[in-house]
């Protein structure tokens, strides 16, 4: 049966007013229009590699039992790699959207049109990268855009620059792990000094000067596992909140270089584990049983001391409030109708995307936002129906978002991040 | 092709060989050696040098792949009394002295095994790492602690290895200025250019050498293949926290000569009359950061 493709991840801007979505490999633009939430935009990745990188190696010439060549042919090829689309951000007060696409490993630039009614997203650069970027940020200035890519690199990029053939001879990365990145963040010390925070795979959290990027300020230790993402909160730049593979998340005073919180969420989370929950095959024990989770993203609420961060393919939004000190303390739960994918953070409001696979089309995006009076957050019904069912009618004749349920994109990728210490010499 | 673990090859001898000197590091790797002991290994028996035969391992190790390795959460979690077990003072339990001098793909030791005399007033660590050849070095240190126990003039204290892949948690090891002197000797050349960011020496990892190196400190290197040496004199050239030293300058510096001369590689490229290139830098000061 075909449906519409869940929503990969979501970008909320000005507190909702306007929504961002990623569906495969298309970026759809919301926005409130006379008091309901419409479609305004939408771009989709043209630059699609149907043909997997398997089978473009030129076939090897082999013989046969009877000494005839033999032709090899690839009917497969491999899996295809879905084109996705990543680390969707918002600068420029809104004017502006940045975005990374899988299939040529590029940066792409938008130019949006806050005002319009219709096709608001207009694509102004598409710069190409050596390795696969995976996460960027912007400098305070709004002209240069930091991407840190899978391979461990950081490459500086102006935003109004020509596109450039040759990244790889012309500029040399700015910075660098030996580790897969999954996140960076540009900012600014309480010293009006700048820096660049980034995450990798190995637990590391590298703290660096900028622009002096080869000047290491420090690094953050006490992360066990891998890191998946970071969270500076707005109302305390010097902090700094992470997540990852641990079975806690950590807040740290990242100027001083000292956690200064943590809150173990292991017994929380226990009973919204399930099958998913279970290690691939050739990680698994003797009793089938051995189970790994991980944080796929924490955010930090930018004017209100709370943290939110969900647990991937469950269904628990898990909101922690701050204290003055730093210590984090378990504020709420949500239970939300579906398992959780992305998760973001829009003024008081929190946006979240679920795998909404066996709701006939419903339920895409959940808007949270939190209630100055209770000090709760709750799910806005109406705007969260307003949204969905514009989503809803937007896609459903759209060629690109109605899949198969057997091609939809993976959604349940950060554990994958994980190490096994497979390799023995 | 995945190596097969160490069980896999049960009837040769090496692996008899292996197992036993696996034996005797269990129990004499954590050993502090002294003349007055009535230790059983310490009675003045002598223990013969390992056989370089013995530790064959393919010379390649990729640096991004996920390994099992051990290494500290922090650098304040690090044991360094097991490595060094003559620098605890007696009485804190705490080392009396940190490590200065690290040699980054140690490989068979051989230049650790020169500076340790040149140094006796500092901590020398090698890292490497191939397991195989890890175990060897640990092997040659225990000989060489056990052999030269009531010598007066050096007794290899302060020399010991780890395995660990110093391109990913070097700062898992050592704090900010922690180094006074680096060593990258014959170093993996990674020809194909794809390779390159698996050399030891690239842009980027040379802001996690200038952070754990003092000021003033000193980056050795030598290679035998030019293209690399190029590479290295190029990027450190580049990078604003490092200047190249002069030729004078390695002239008069011992450790220029034992790295010339000590190292397994080194003596490999003599026997085989092959050039030697050899460039030193000078970790320079940080600079006003905006």
């Amino acid at each position: 049966m075909a449906l519409i493709h869940p929503v990969q991840s979501v970008v909320g801007f000005n507190g909702g007013e306007i929504v961002y979505v990623v569906v495969k490999n298309m970026i759809v633009m919301y926005r409130v229009l006379y008091g309901d939430y419409q479609m305004v935009g939408q771009w989709v990745d043209e630059h699609i590699d149907t043909v997997s990188p398997l089978s473009k190696k030129p076939a090897k010439k082999s013989k046969n039992n009877a000494g005839n060549a033999v032709e090899k042919t690839s009917a497969k090829g491999g899996p295809v790699i879905p084109s996705n689309i990543r680390a969707v951000t918002v600068f420029d007060s809104g004017k502006k959207l940045a975005a990374c696409t899988d299939s040529d490993k590029a940066v792409v630039i938008f130019e949006v049109d806050l005002n319009g009614v219709e096709n608001c997203l207009k694509l102004v650069k598409r710069q190409p990268f050596p390795k696969r970027p995976n996460a960027i940020t912007i400098d305070e200035d709004g002209k240069t855009l930091l991407m840190a890519d899978k391979f461990g690199d950081v490459y500086s990029m102006s935003i109004d620059s020509e596109v450039t053939d040759a990244i790889n001879e012309e500029s040399s990365p700015i910075l660098g792990h030996v580790s897969m990145l999954t996140d960076i963040k540009f900012v600014k010390g309480t010293n009006d000094k700048k820096y660049l925070i980034t995450a990798d795979r190995d637990e590391h959290i590298k703290i660096s000067h900028y622009p002096e990027s080869y000047v290491v300020s420090k690094w953050l230790f006490g992360h066990k596992e891998f890191v998946c993402n970071v969270s500076i909160p707005a109302w305390k730049p010097k902090w700094l909140a992470s997540a990852g593979g641990d079975d806690s998340v950590l807040l740290w005073n990242w100027m001083k270089g000292v956690k200064i919180g943590e809150f173990n969420y292991k017994e929380l989370i226990t009973p919204y584990l399930s099958d998913l929950h279970l290690a691939a095959a050739r990680f698994q024990n003797a009793n089938n049983d051995s189970i790994e989770y991980a944080v796929a993203k924490i955010v930090a609420l930018p004017h209100i001391p709370y943290l939110a961060f969900f647990v991937e393919a469950t269904n628990l939004l898990v909101i922690l409030k701050v204290s003055q000190d730093g210590e984090l303390s378990q504020a709420q739960t949500i239970e939300l109708p579906f398992n959780v994918i992305a998760l973001c953070e829009d003024e008081n409001k929190l946006l979240v995307a679920l795998d909404n696979r066996s709701s006939n089309n419903r339920d895409f995006v959940e808007l949270i936002s939190f209630d100055e009076n209770t000090q709760k957050f709750a799910i806005e019904s109406t705007e969260s129906r307003s949204i969905n069912s514009a989503i809803s009618f937007s896609l459903v004749d759209n060629h690109v978002a109605i899949t198969e349920v057997d091609s939809i994109y993976p959604l349940y990728n950060t554990i994958s991040l994980k190490k096994h210490g497979e390799h023995f010499s | 092709m995945k190596a097969k673990p160490l069980g896999s090859y049960s009837d040769s001898k090496r692996f008899a060989y292996r197992i036993n000197k696996q034996e005797n590091r269990a129990d004499l790797k954590r050993v502090q050696f002294s003349p007055d002991d009535d230790q059983e290994t310490s009675s003045g028996a002598v223990i013969a040098l390992p056989k370089k035969k013995f530790y064959r391992q393919r010379a390649h190790s990729n640096p991004f792949s996920d390994h099992q390795l051990e290494y500290p959460e922090s650098p304040d979690a690090m044991d360094w009394a097991e490595l060094y077990p003559a620098y605890v003072d007696g009485a804190t339990g705490k080392m009396t002295q940190e490590v200065t001098i690290a040699d980054i793909g140690c490989g068979f030791g051989g230049l650790m095994v020169d500076l340790s005399p040149e140094f006796p007033k500092d901590l020398i660590l090698g890292m490497e790492i191939r397991v195989q050849v890890t175990n060897y070095v640990e092997d040659r240190i225990i000989a060489l602690r056990n052999n030269n126990l009531g010598s007066t003039e050096h007794n290899y204290q302060n020399i010991n290895v780890l395995r660990a892949n110093a391109m990913k948690f070097l700062p898992n090891f050592f704090k900010r200025g922690q180094l006074s002197k680096m060593f990258f000797c014959f170093p993996d050349p990674h020809f194909k250019q794809r390779k390159h960011k698996a050399r030891i020496i690239t842009n980027t990892l040379l802001s996690e050498y200038a952070y754990v190196l003092r000021e003033g400190g000193t980056v050795y290197t030598i290679t035998d293949v030019e293209d690399l040496h190029h590479w290295m004199v190029k990027h450190l050239t580049e990078h604003p926290l490092f200047e190249r030293l002069d030729g004078e300058w390695e002239a008069q510096d011992k450790c220029v000569s034992i790295m010339r001369n000590a190292t397994e590689e080194g003596k490999k490229v003599e026997r085989k009359r092959g050039d030697k290139f050899v460039a030193c830098f000078k970790r320079l000061p940080s600079p006003q950061l905006s």
